[in-house]
């Protein structure tokens, strides 16, 4: 296996897992119990793609997904920074996975066409489970916008928090050139997030809700300029550390290159700590 | 003249099962319709009837496939919990000793 197909399968892999986690810690507090239910099946179909994607690596890299998914130190995780944000309340998390999966769809749709017969084959698997998480992020979607002002404002502070992190997503990552050249990663990244922002816009705008983004993102996607450039600076108070990559890494960027914020740090703890606790233990 | 789908039950403890149809000009006309078709020979005590347009369902069913590994949502994959308990004791107590 090349390092190339590697570093694609940790980042897919990464993104599942750690949304994952965040998206399982409604359970027991979701709105209403149907949709605790609903909610928690979802987390665990995305940390089953974890999964699957742990044990395509795992298969030629002498190790097994458990310790994959969590036996890695803090610095090996190639997610997107949007997926390790905390869920705070319903609306952001519920914008957060119509985005994520309307990303996913994206990468999932040119992914069927990889070089890899079994990396294609588990695409084509997994985009039939998310075909149902998109029309469950649209149905709530459809809901909101067209529902009472107060959670329609929500929501449109949260798209404006989200949209921007989500480009995230489509952060090259390492070897990444490599990756197209073999036939991997059949579309650039670049191509991808053009598509996603496309098809995202679109949609909000079907549904009247803001699809500008925020200043600080557009330099990088040349998209529609920003109203706001306040979320910048309460970012930035957030996320602490002098590392390399800080400044990134407060917009929403530096993920696929092992740059994360302190949000991380803590859902590491939590997600490895027992695996950690008691090496070699199973299930 | 609307077409009622028809459920019925014996008990309480029992669910309600699909049982047919009627064709119908309102509710009450569809429960009289019912009641002759489809609890003729005491097959129930109790009797719903609604509008087949009122029924949903999804337009593409193939959402409802289970596409990737479910195995943890399944009693079967917790099979070995006893004896694995079993071997644990069995193993704290030898440390014990």
């Amino acid at each position: 296996m090349s390092d190339a197909f590697a570093s694609l399968l940790t980042a897919l892999g990464d993104d599942e897992l750690v949304l994952g986690h965040r998206h399982s810690e409604w359970t027991g507090y979701a709105p209403h119990l149907e949709e605790d239910v609903a909610f928690s099946s979802i987390a665990q179909d995305e940390i089953g793609h974890a999964t699957a994607y742990y044990s395509l690596l795992a298969k030629v890299t002498d190790t097994d997904p458990d310790r994959l998914a969590l036996g890695r130190d803090k610095s090996g995780y190639r997610h997107a920074v949007v997926c390790e944000r905390p869920n705070r309340e319903w609306g952001y998390t519920l914008a957060r996975h119509w985005f994520y999966d309307t990303a996913d769809e994206i990468r999932l749709g040119s992914l069927e066409l990889c070089a890899d017969e079994d990396l294609a084959a588990l695409a084509r698997k997994i985009r039939r489970e998310e075909r149902y998480h998109l029309l469950h992020a649209d149905s709530w979607m459809k809901r909101i916008a067209r529902g009472p002002v107060e959670g329609r404002t929500k929501l449109m502070d949260a798209i404006g928090d989200t949209l921007s992190e989500s480009l995230g997503i489509f952060e090259p990552f390492e070897l990444e050139e490599a990756a197209v050249k073999e036939g991997l990663w059949p579309t650039p990244s670049d191509e991808l997030r053009e598509r996603f922002l496309q098809r995202a816009a679109e949609e909000l705008d079907v549904l009247g809700l803001p699809t500008e983004i925020h200043a600080h993102a557009a330099n990088d996607a040349e998209f529609v300029a920003s109203s706001s450039g306040d979320l910048i600076a309460d970012q930035e108070g957030g996320d602490g550390g002098s590392a390399d990559g800080q400044d990134t890494v407060a917009l929403g960027l530096g993920g696929r290159r092992g740059h994360h914020s302190a949000d991380f740090d803590q859902l590491w703890e939590d997600m490895t700590g027992q695996y950690r606790a008691h090496p070699g233990a199973t299930w | 003249m609307d077409i009622y789908e028809v459920f019925r039950r014996h008990g309480h403890k029992e669910p309600f099962e699909h049982c047919g149809a009627v064709i119908a000009p309102d509710p009450e006309m569809a429960l009289l319709m019912a009641k002759e078709c489809f609890l003729r020979r005491r097959e129930a005590s109790h009797l719903w009837v609604t509008r087949r347009a009122d029924i949903h369902s999804f337009e593409d069913e193939s959402l409802l496939e289970i596409a990737a590994d479910k195995s943890y949502r399944f009693a079967e994959a917790y099979r070995d919990v006893m004896g694995k308990r079993e071997r644990a004791r069995a193993r704290a107590k030898e440390l014990a000793s």
